[in-house]
């Protein structure tokens, strides 16, 4: 195990730090842009549907990667090169993000993260489309009948029975989120991923990482099931009380 | 503020016709790659898919029998093959079967490296789609009535028989959706052989670019182009899995879902 020298644990640690923080904020965006998505797309006004579906079928059949460079590499030149500098890299905002967080480009980790929220976005709000086609018609007339409007009805009737339903759909795509953010490495986002190909490069040990990679991914995956899992069992026994 | 937003125009609008011509002049490199490096770009992301999902089927029909067996080592063996395999990311699983693809074939100098990532590549989809159709397998075959099973077993087939003739003709019909989806996810995630520098749709994006900071003002168009490309046949697919929902719908048959 002389591979495993004080200086990659430490680089390790820190990819593994990021690569946390960034399922769980790209997750939980993603998910809250998701059920605002599926509520436009069974709203009653046209125009409004109909942007949720574009929005849904364009960042769900992009590959995430694509997307990812795209906002990271692509996009900031559209601007000529010194605005570009100013707007996306050298301003106060950009210090202090760097000052505050250690990283050396706050830009391209912002910029992966948006490009997984936006698909993990797209990809949770068709599983929750599906999950209110799935909710009995009976349970919305019934909410109608008794008075309800149609905000009451998707915040107090549609949206808890949607999620309960397609949760477990939920969280096997947080999970692919997870294991997606491993592409912010292509874009110099000092993540998990990227720090094994660093830490490759320094001992020359490849199959050693790449294995330890796989635990540690692996151990993510099913840390991240028992929790999943956990939320799961919530939501049923609260249905249970509140009826 | 309003003066960044002129020069932004002006240097869009001038940079307009000059992206446009870029991107057409390089489409063909997009679609089917770059000369002398051919079958590359569109056409070789849609190579890599077919052999990950049709080699990868027949895998997971193997992995989804396994883990229906008798025998308690090989149903272990299946059911944690498949959880290894979803529980790393794709890229992990292409780095480690190149690494061991190296190391087998003599560090690939004797193989050309080129078709070395290739093979990995190919190996590596395969790998990683079968897992996710030997989940979809499973639970089409559960959908199977048990009579229609315990019928051919009382005729006389055997087990071995029954699950080929029986339970994956029938399954099959109730995992269409679910086995399209999953292909067109695979399709999707095959941009990241890019790793190994196979010249898929992805790399061509970035052999085309290349390291030129002259062309930074193409960055924008050509990514949108790749982008197009993608979602032209991912949104294609998956207006066909919409159609085979409905189908089943009508039908009242159950559908499996990944």
């Amino acid at each position: 195990m002389d591979w495993l020298t004080p200086e990659v644990i430490g680089m390790l640690a820190k990819g593994l730090g990021l690569t946390v923080a960034l399922t769980i904020i790209t997750g939980a965006f993603a998910f809250v842009l998701a059920v605002l998505v599926t509520g436009s797309r069974i709203s009653a006004r046209r125009r409004l549907r109909w942007t949720a579906s574009a929005f849904v079928e364009a960042f769900r059949n992009v590959p995430a990667l694509i997307q990812i460079i795209f906002w990271a590499f692509a996009f900031p030149n559209l601007l000529p090169i010194d605005l570009r500098r100013q707007v996306f890299f050298d301003n106060a905002l950009m210090d202090g993000l760097r000052t505050l967080t250690g990283l050396s480009v706050p830009y391209y980790v912002l910029a992966a993260g948006l490009g997984l929220t936006l698909n993990t976005a797209a990809h949770l709000a068709e599983v929750l489309r599906s999950g209110v086609e799935a909710v009995p018609t009976q349970l919305v007339d019934g909410a109608r009948t008794l008075g309800a409007g149609s905000r009451r009805v998707y915040r107090s009737v549609l949206l808890p029975s949607v999620i309960r339903t397609s949760f477990p759909a939920v969280s096997t795509r947080l999970i692919h989120n997870m294991k997606n953010t491993s592409l912010a490495s292509f874009v110099a986002v000092p993540e998990l991923f990227h720090e094994i190909q660093a830490s490759i490069t320094r001992t020359f040990r490849a199959t050693e990482f790449l294995l330890l990679a796989a635990v540690m991914y692996l151990l993510l995956s099913w840390v991240m099931t028992v929790l999943l899992n956990v939320i799961d069992g919530r939501l049923h026994t609260g249905a249970r009380v509140s009826r | 503020m309003t003066m960044t937003m002129t020069m932004t125009m002006t240097m869009m609008a001038q940079t307009g016709s000059g992206q446009l011509d870029f991107v057409f002049g390089h489409l063909t490199d997009l679609l089917w790659g770059v000369p002398n490096n051919r079958p590359g770009g569109l056409v070789m992301t849609l190579i890599l898919s077919v052999i990950g999902i049709g080699v990868g089927m027949a895998v997971a029909v193997l992995v989804s029998a396994a883990r229906q067996s008798r025998f308690a080592a090989l149903r272990w063996l299946a059911t944690n093959y498949v959880r290894v395999v979803r529980g790393v990311p794709l890229i992990l699983v292409l780095l480690l079967v190149h690494r061991f693809v190296a190391v087998s074939l003599g560090a690939a100098n004797a193989f050309g490296s080129q078709r070395a990532s290739l093979l990995s590549a190919a190996v590596a989809l395969i790998l990683y789609s079968s897992a996710y159709q030997s989940d979809i397998i499973t639970a089409g075959l559960r959908a199977v009535p048990t009579t229609l099973v315990e019928d051919a077993r009382l005729l006389g087939s055997s087990r071995l028989r029954t699950y080929a003739s029986v339970q994956i003709p029938f399954g099959l019909r109730l995992m269409k959706p679910a086995l399209v989806s999953q292909a067109v996810t695979l399709f999707k995630d095959s941009s990241v052989v890019v790793v190994l520098g196979v010249a898929d749709l992805t790399t061509t994006a970035r052999l085309v670019l290349g390291a030129d900071v002259g062309n930074a003002p193409y960055w924008v168009a050509t990514y949108l182009t790749v982008g197009v490309l993608y979602f032209l046949v991912a949104f294609g697919l998956s207006q066909l899995v919409a159609r085979f929902r409905s189908e089943h719908q009508r039908m009242g048959l159950v559908t499996v879902i990944e």
